[in-house]
């Protein structure tokens, strides 16, 4: 059970994959982008679920793919036209088919109801005709997933067959009246053929893929193919044929017909036609290549005329078994050969991941369970002060720099950088995975607010942490909300802007220095500032006598307690605001700003170190006290002359620096090391650079040099301290705190400090 | 080590002898198999190229068809051979 187990994560890792492209493929027919290729791709993705889910008896989720499938099947076809409405029914189709995924991988429930609307909504696209009335029965269906025992089908693992792969779904489909009509298509249409080409019919030039491609003249085909009795490549005559197979057949034409395109390779070829379906287990058998207990070729297909009659019967009355209880497999248990597939259900899951396996042979990717790169990483981070601490004992000993030993150690230092980018590498991912599930958020965002909204992303392959990547959704999240509930405008009121009535919401994610910045810009309305600045009057978060510039009047929504909605809607109003938001981007070391232009929307940036585990900083010493300021963040460090500083105000001052002035911060005083400050002169000076590009001059008592630190997080170990990013551990053991740089500009420009707002962000 | 093989545009009776050979030679390698050019495939060479992607997922190596034209995806999937030669990223590829 292990095993099967086992391979049903990798199935819903590979759904999660799935869905991924299925909503890509959506959304890029929503742009126009309709061609055969991208149709296909989305049927794939679909098919491939079903495919996997039949697998494990995940019965609704098949059910509803199927429905799914059909109308993909219909319009890759071209047997209905590829409409923005379609795409759009389409693309909700797909979030109820991901609920699907959830639900059946034990996360979260489905509201059959909807579901059974929509798998309605999508049969009467795919036949106008179809009266609604099957779907209606189908809320009755349980949305339990049960864990039925592998229904081993011989799904092909890729989906891009012409045609449904009857055979292993026919048990499936949503409701009785569909029941009845696919029996009927079993019955009069549907024909196997087996072919079985002598090595005669290549001489004589003659070739299976011609006769394959005359038979899918006569209707939908779809081959499958059995290659067990190839010999190894070594072994293999050019010339000889060895690959059989059993094609299935959907066409209107008798049998002569069918018998017709064999005429000219008579004698050169066996050919068996039988009316119905292989059995399954014929399927399976050379499908999976059961190797000794695969029956001969002739054995197999001699069987299929047979059970067709059982097949058409048997899911009907078999479909509640499989719902209600994890009792035979409705496919398997009519065909004949039922007992050897049973038999062989231990080794069925061992022949399964050549199916399900993504990577496939390539073997280019590995999956390797988190957990165990988390604690490379701890290791590697271990590592790194373990090395640092050796090298400072090593230079108490005052040992040459050109000595063997000190030279050893330089390696070793090399040595130890690099393994830690390597492995920090490991962990990188691109931001796709958290951007994938924005779309959906979007759609739904526009329709609770009945807003039109389209999102446009960029930047998806930028690279970050994993540890990063996790906390990106929730402000990201929480961002598109915001822009789409209060940042767009309803369509009528963008209409009477003279906008289009589709609002545009922009998610990017960059690279810029050292940091991984997130934008989520929207062309609404902007910041209606009068109206913000007047609730925050308002409700006491700040003084009514405050002048404040505008990009601080945008910043105040981050204040806590601060909701503008006039109602509170379904979407913003989960008691979840901006502030809480900005608190917790701050404990990753991350800020978040918006700015706004009237009229035109707004911008949110967020931005969070790459990575939470290591980084390069400046070691400073201050009233005694050893810092590191982040690297990233430092322009240049100079020793200020008493010239260049200039006094300003009571208690300020700032530093000339090539002909613009900086203000001068006194570390140890803002952190309340001590109490005074002493002259500038005497220490260092450290010119900064915070996140939204004003600059300070952070003075410190002396400089130790560069290192690259391992950080540990004082949240979790401690809780966060104003001005203190985090913390980490010196070559000497001792702790050291890593300065938060920006939240050290702040402290000093906020001045008087306003009564319950935190850091309040304001660009120069 | 890869090497790669680029596929001619007939894949017939003729090719096949060679083309098997040409795998045969490259046994061990990581291999790259260029697919862009072919215009029709036959029966033979479809079980070469079955056989040598048994083989190489054996050894353990990678077997990676690139490229490949529509008129050999086309065949593959009417052989029902997709499963085996075309991955994923192929198929990625071809969408």
């Amino acid at each position: 059970m292990d095993e099967l187990e086992a391979i049903k994560v990798t199935f819903f890792q590979e759904c999660e994959e799935l869905l991924a492209d299925l909503e890509g493929g959506l959304l890029a027919m929503q742009d126009g982008n309709d061609d055969g290729d991208t149709v296909n791709a989305v049927f794939r993705a679909v098919h491939s679920i079903k495919g996997g889910a039949g697998a494990f008896g995940l019965e609704p989720l098949v059910r509803f793919a199927h429905v799914f499938e059909t109308l993909l099947d219909a319009l890759r076809s071209n047997e209905i036209p590829s409409t923005p409405d379609l795409t759009a029914v389409l693309l909700r189709a797909s979030d109820v088919l991901a609920d699907h995924v959830s639900a059946a991988r034990g996360l979260g429930t489905v509201d059959m109801a909807a579901s059974a609307a929509m798998a309605a909504e999508l049969k009467i696209w795919t036949d106008p005709n179809a009266a609604p009335a099957p779907a209606a029965a189908a809320p009755v269906e349980t949305s339990q997933y049960v864990d039925a025992a592998p229904i081993v089908i011989g799904a092909d693992d890729d989906g891009m067959d012409d045609d449904d792969l009857g055979f292993d779904f026919q048990p499936m489909t949503i409701s009785l009246d569909a029941q009845a009509e696919d029996a009927a298509v079993l019955e009069d249409n549907v024909w196997t053929v087996s072919i079985r080409p002598k090595s005669d019919l290549y001489r004589k030039a003659n070739e299976t893929a011609l006769l394959l491609r005359e038979l899918s003249r006569l209707g939908p085909v779809q081959a499958t193919l059995d290659d067990s009795a190839l010999p190894a490549l070594e072994f293999l005559d050019p010339e000889a044929a060895y690959v059989t197979w059993s094609v299935r057949l959907e066409t209107e034409q008798g049998e002569e017909a069918i018998r017709e395109v064999f005429e000219f390779v008579d004698g050169d070829c066996d050919l068996e036609i039988t009316r119905g379906e292989a059995p399954v287990a014929d399927v399976l058998a050379s499908l999976l290549n059961v190797a000794a207990p695969a029956p001969e070729p002739e054995t197999a297909f001699e069987t299929a005329s047979a059970p067709e009659t059982a097949l058409i019967e048997a899911p009907v009355e078999a479909l509640a078994p499989v719902v209600e209880a994890a009792a035979p497999a409705p496919v398997t248990a009519p065909a004949p050969a039922a007992p050897p597939v049973a038999a062989n259900a231990p080794a069925a899951p061992a022949a399964k991941p050549a199916q399900i396996d993504v990577p496939g042979p390539g073997q280019s990717v590995i999956r390797v369970d988190p957990e165990r790169i988390d604690h490379l990483i701890d290791l590697v981070g271990e590592l790194v002060i373990n090395q640092a601490m050796l090298a400072q004992r090593v230079g108490e000993y005052g040992i040459a720099p050109s000595s063997n030993l000190a030279m050893g150690l330089d390696e070793l230092e090399q040595l130890t950088r690099q393994i830690q980018d390597s492995v920090m590498a490991i962990r990188a991912q691109p931001v796709k995975s958290v951007f994938q599930r924005m779309p959906r958020l979007v759609r739904e965002v526009a329709n609770m607010t009945g807003k039109q909204a389209r999102l446009v992303m960029d930047g998806e392959n930028t690279e970050v942490d994993k540890t990063v990547i996790e906390r990106l959704a929730d402000p990201i999240t929480h961002m598109l909300r915001n822009a789409i509930d209060h940042g767009l405008e309803s369509p009528e009121e963008r209409k009477a802007a003279g906008k289009n009535p589709e609002g545009v919401v922009r998610l990017a994610a960059l690279h810029r220095s050292g940091r991984i910045v997130i934008e989520v810009q929207d062309d609404g309305k902007g910041i209606n500032r009068e109206r913000v600045l007047s609730i925050a009057v308002k409700k006491g978060l700040i003084s009514p006598d405050l002048t404040l510039t505008d990009e601080e009047i945008d910043n105040l929504i981050f204040l806590p307690g601060f909701s503008t909605a006039d109602k509170i809607s379904d979407v913003s109003g989960r008691g979840v605001g901006m502030d809480v938001v900005k608190r917790s981007v701050q404990a990753l070391g991350g800020r978040i700003s918006i700015t706004s232009r009237p009229g035109l929307g707004s911008t949110f940036t967020l931005s969070l170190p790459l990575t939470l585990a290591v980084l390069d900083g400046m070691v400073v010493d201050v009233a005694g006290e050893t810092l590191v300021i982040p690297l990233a963040c430092i322009v240049e460090s100079l020793r200020p002359k008493a010239e260049e500083i200039r006094p300003l105000g009571p208690t300020g001052s700032v530093l000339a620096v090539r002909d613009s002035f900086v203000p001068l911060i006194d570390v140890g005083l803002t952190l309340n090391y001590r109490t005074t400050s002493p002259p500038a002169t005497d220490g260092v000076v450290l010119l900064v650079e915070g996140e939204d590009g004003s600059r300070a001059a952070l003075v410190a008592d002396a400089i130790h040099g560069q290192r690259q630190v391992v950080i540990k997080s004082l949240e979790q170990n401690y809780q966060q301290v104003e001005g203190v990013a985090a913390a980490t551990i010196l070559g000497d053991g001792r702790v050291a705190l890593i300065l938060d740089v920006d939240a050290v500009i702040n402290l000093r420009r906020r001045g008087p400090p306003l009564p319950s707002d935190p850091t309040l962000i304001a660009a120069e | 080590m890869s090497t790669a093989i680029a596929l001619p545009e007939t894949l017939d009776l003729k090719a096949s002898a060679p083309l098997k050979q040409a795998f045969v030679e490259r046994r061990g390698q990581n291999i790259e198999v260029h697919a862009d050019q072919v215009r029709r495939l036959g029966g033979l060479c479809l079980q070469v190229l079955l056989a040598a992607r048994k083989a190489w997922d054996e050894d353990g190596k990678p077997f990676l068809i690139t490229a490949p034209s529509e008129a050999f995806v086309e065949t593959i999937r009417l052989f029902g051979a997709e499963g085996a030669l075309l991955q994923t990223d192929i198929q990625g590829a071809a969408s």
